[in-house]
């Protein structure tokens, strides 16, 4: 039997209402599920939780305020020989810079201040075997990013051949980081893929139409 | 319930056979007017067997001083219960290639079977209270439902899999199966085990391993998979914290007369050493 939630569902920030939340007993809080794709900004003292196959989620928050939030993204796989970066800001990059700064701007938006925000990265997992290393290129994205926008990375999970379940708690920071056997991999890559499938179908065309 | 289970099981029937060789050696086991002279006959009747079965006398994994080059040597060494449960181990992942699915890889599927067989008959050698062979076996055996389960209801499944994820992995795959199908893969694989006819100790590991209940005939067998089980979890994630995997009943430890804080970080990188050689062996690679 389910333990009765201590409190009731909090409000979410605005734009955030289709973001499935549910009380966690194990956790003592609600939590937001994300699925890939989305992203989840909040100031209240709820848990934000994913899987991660070779997907990135970044928890970021300002560590003065408590508010923060994450994402969970992956760049598709358009590029050729020479890696992402040869692409310079082409298509695929955008869709990490894309959920990168909707993130950012949101906890800003909300009061965040861009000094105090610390970040954690977790994901980029190869669980598929003998197939190209996108786990790597999504790692090494984020990496770049960070490094560009002058963030701190203050801890990190990424890599290795793990499915992984992220819990985050903007408030206090917390961060639980918890292996999947791979009884989950197939159902983690199915859900990635049909990610993958609809960044795929809609090319971003210029930098407006992410805004 | 049970006849939806039995139904489920009817239907794979012809999809999954026992190697002939293990039902043969079963028998004999049985009947106490055999000897070791009639097991090493019908093992020398399969060439394939007789094969695995050199290949694993002479590894690491029984660590023999002297060479094994014949069956009949190999009968003697190793002891003809033990060869019965060699028969089923060698040729059980085989025997489920007909049952396929898309929800787990066939080779991720047997690799943590074959963890859970390790960390059994490891612990059944710290306990000296079990056969180690005989509980490798049953370890092995012990998610075999779950291949039935993947096969015949994918969708149940998968809802089931999806369940767990979205529990944050708090929920066990079995409990998420109770909830959406009304009953489990360890359910399922003692029904297979009973239609299979195979010995009751292994019926029992199948069927119990997430349910050490009292009143069973086989309850150390059943306790000690149950423990493998987790530790082979935790083998395969490389990861120590119990939190980080689900929990083991406490009854299991004190059935089989071991102390978790004693034998938990040894027994897992022990079996971490074994398991490349292992796969060679009991999967065929």
């Amino acid at each position: 039997m389910a333990a009765l939630p201590t409190s009731r569902l909090p409000l979410s920030l605005p734009g955030f209402e289709h973001v499935k939340r549910a009380w966690n007993e194990a956790y003592g809080a609600y939590s937001a599920r994300l699925n890939p794709g989305e992203y989840y900004v909040t100031k209240n003292d709820e848990a934000i939780y994913t899987t991660l196959g070779s997907c990135i989620s970044a928890c970021i928050r300002d560590r003065v305020s408590g508010i923060g939030g994450m994402n969970h993204f992956m760049l598709p796989a358009t590029v050729d020989e020479g890696g992402w970066k040869a692409a310079g800001l082409g298509s695929a990059t955008r869709y990490g810079n894309f959920a990168m700064e909707h993130l950012i701007n949101e906890i800003m938006k909300n009061g965040g201040i861009r000094k105090n925000l610390e970040v954690k990265l977790f994901g980029g997992g190869r669980i598929i075997a003998n197939m190209t290393d996108v786990g790597m290129r999504n790692i090494e994205f984020a990496r770049d990013y960070i490094a560009t926008e002058g963030l701190r990375v203050t801890s990190e999970d990424m890599g290795d051949v793990f499915p992984r379940m992220v819990v985050y708690f903007p408030v206090s920071g917390k961060v639980r980081v918890k292996r999947l056997r791979s009884l989950h991999n197939n159902t983690i890559v199915e859900q990635e893929t049909q990610y993958l499938h609809t960044i795929e179908k809609k090319p971003v065309s210029g930098d407006i139409e992410l805004f | 319930m049970k006849s939806e289970i039995a139904e489920l099981v009817k239907g794979v029937g012809g999809l999954v056979t026992l190697p002939d060789v293990f039902i043969r050696i079963n028998q004999l086991v049985e009947d106490p007017n055999s000897s070791a002279t009639d097991i090493a006959k019908v093992v020398g009747q399969d060439p394939s067997f007789t094969v695995r079965l050199l290949r694993v006398a002479n590894s690491s994994f029984y660590g023999f001083s002297s060479t094994i080059d014949t069956v009949s040597k190999a009968v003697t060494v190793i002891g003809t219960s033990q060869i019965r449960s060699l028969a089923l181990a060698t040729s059980v992942a085989s025997s489920f290639d007909g049952l396929p699915n898309t929800l787990v890889s066939m080779e991720h599927f047997w690799r943590h079977s074959l963890y859970c067989a390790l960390v059994a008959r490891n612990l059944a050698k710290r306990a000296r209270r079990c056969d180690p062979d005989a509980v490798f076996t049953a370890a092995l055996l012990h998610d075999i439902g779950e291949l039935v389960i993947f096969n015949r209801m994918p969708q149940q499944a998968k809802d089931a899999l999806l369940l767990v994820l979205d529990s944050a992995d708090e929920l066990p795959v079995y409990q998420a199966e109770q909830q959406i199908m009304g009953f489990d893969h360890a359910e399922v694989g003692g029904e297979l085990a009973r239609q299979w006819k195979l010995p009751p100790m292994l019926e029992e590991c199948v069927e119990f391993h997430h349910d050490v209940r009292d009143g069973l005939r086989f309850q150390r067998e059943v306790a000690l998979v149950h423990i493998a089980n987790i530790l082979a979890l935790m083998a395969e994630i490389h990861s120590l914290d119990p939190s980080d995997v689900s929990p083991i009943d406490p009854r299991a430890w004190a059935i089989v007369g071991l102390n978790a804080d004693d034998v938990i970080e040894e027994t897992v990188s022990e079996v971490q050493e074994e398991i490349a050689e292992a796969e060679k062996l009991f999967l065929g690679k």
